[in-house]
């Protein structure tokens, strides 16, 4: 006899997501930078920020730290970034 | 009632069991076919409707309907009356307390460790006694169960994807208990968090496995407790722990109830002597940086302060055996979180 099985997966529902234009050129951009909290992680963006600056001519870095790796940024590291840089690197693994 | 999930055919009930395998939809153990009728058992006992939205996962943008857990439930093979068990667990996971993105896709590996407290956990015969984190009892392996298949199917907390544990443990197949209210020192642990005695509650935690510890010299809560204090001491991560479980079986319970010690004098009395010096820390390379000369004296706290210890009821009779249960990450990645069991 035939057994119908039920799905527990979910089906995605098609949703789209936009991606902020990434712009052509760093140069004078000026960069946020979130630290998730992980060990090294601000030694690890730091150098990134150095690298952006010095080979891309990214104009100035802001590093702000979140609460936990787990959890997004909190809502002022969010509106310091949107008014005050014009690219974000976020991301850091273990 | 109108199930919206995709269906599948299979020839028989063991081609079924197969074709769960091939789907993807086990824990690695046989799972019982999610048919329509097991399903709507489920929503009945639960009393809802299979669209109702129970937990909205924030950070994956999942919902988790009725619907799913009940047939994750099915999966796991579960009882329909443990269906509303299920359903409070997974509303703890969706609260922004637990933190649901972090301890489940950690390398950290914790796995959640549940408690049910109130008169349920009597009725479904669950276990609070003997072999507590073992196997045979029904309800305590397969509520368990079900909460992480539908981390698993619903959430999509797969292994090596959105699961990066490096180790994980047991306690991620199931890890559920009831505390045994009928012995206990102490209120039941419920009460204790702000419920009512009558009321039906379970208690999650991000948590890493129970670790035992023996003591059978004493007959003093402080006796009991410096064991306990000496291995949780040197058991926490370079951030410390942001909680401890602590379970106490029979013949420690015994031990605390005849010295009359309350729950918080638990967790004040091991909030303090667990603490640890800086240089003990940087010894054991939990701490990096030179050696200066306060660091002998300086101490650093285990847990942010005596409340981070839940204290618990639970065990077989007989030995000297408890345990502690390290939490995962942060304070502020994950935090227990308790809720009602609700039933129609």
């Amino acid at each position: 006899m035939t057994v119908q099985i039920y799905d527990p997966t979910i089906e995605a529902k098609g949703r789209r997501i936009n991606y902020a234009p990434r712009p052509k050129s760093l140069e004078g951009l000026r960069v946020g930078l979130v630290d998730n909290s992980k060990f090294n992680s601000d030694q690890l963006l730091t150098r990134i920020a150095a690298i952006l600056e010095k080979d891309y001519g990214a104009k100035a870095h802001i590093m702000r730290r979140k609460r936990s790796a787990g959890v997004p940024p909190h809502q002022e590291i969010v509106d310091e970034f949107k008014s005050g840089c014009d690219v974000v690197v976020a991301g850091i693994g273990d | 009632m109108q199930l919206q999930s995709r269906s599948y055919d299979a020839p028989d009930m063991a081609q079924a069991i197969e074709l769960c395998y091939a789907r993807g939809w086990t824990d690695g153990l046989p799972v019982i076919p999610p048919t329509a009728d097991r399903i709507e058992s489920m929503l009945a006992a639960a009393g809802l409707a299979p669209d109702k939205q129970v937990a909205f996962i924030e950070n994956r943008q999942v919902s988790v309907t009725a619907e799913k857990i009940a047939i994750n439930a099915v999966l796991a093979g579960c009882k329909p009356e443990y269906m509303p068990v299920i359903v409070a667990a997974v509303e703890a996971l969706g609260d922004p307390l637990y933190g649901y993105h972090g301890p489940a896709t950690s390398t950290g590996g914790s796995a959640v460790f549940m408690v049910v407290n109130g008169p349920i956990a009597r009725e479904l015969e669950m276990n609070s006694g003997d072999n507590l984190f073992g196997p045979g009892w029904r309800p305590n392996a397969t509520i368990g169960r079900a909460v992480r298949l539908i981390m698993r199917n619903t959430i999509g907390t797969l292994p090596g994807e959105l699961d990066r544990s490096s180790l994980g443990h047991p306690g991620k197949y199931t890890f559920c208990i009831a505390e045994n209210e009928a012995e206990s020192p102490w209120p039941p642990l419920h009460v204790d968090r702000g419920f009512r005695r009558e009321q039906n509650a379970v208690t999650i935690m991000a948590a890493l496995g129970p670790h035992q510890f023996s003591n059978g010299l004493s007959s003093t809560p402080e006796g009991v407790l410096t064991t306990a204090c000496a291995q949780m001491r040197v058991s926490a991560g370079t951030a410390r722990q942001p909680f401890y479980a602590l379970v106490f079986a029979g013949e420690h319970m015994t031990v605390m109830k005849k010295a009359g010690w309350t729950r918080d004098q638990v967790k004040d009395y091991c909030f303090e002597n667990t603490k640890i010096s800086v240089a003990e820390l940087k010894r054991i390379k939990l701490k990096d940086g030179a050696f200066a000369a306060e660091d002998e004296k300086t101490l650093v706290p285990l847990v942010h302060s005596p409340q981070d210890f839940l204290v618990i009821a639970a065990g077989g009779a007989a030995g000297v055996q408890s345990a502690y249960i390290p939490g995962w990450g942060s304070r502020t990645g994950s935090q227990s979180v308790t809720k009602e069991i609700r039933r129609p």
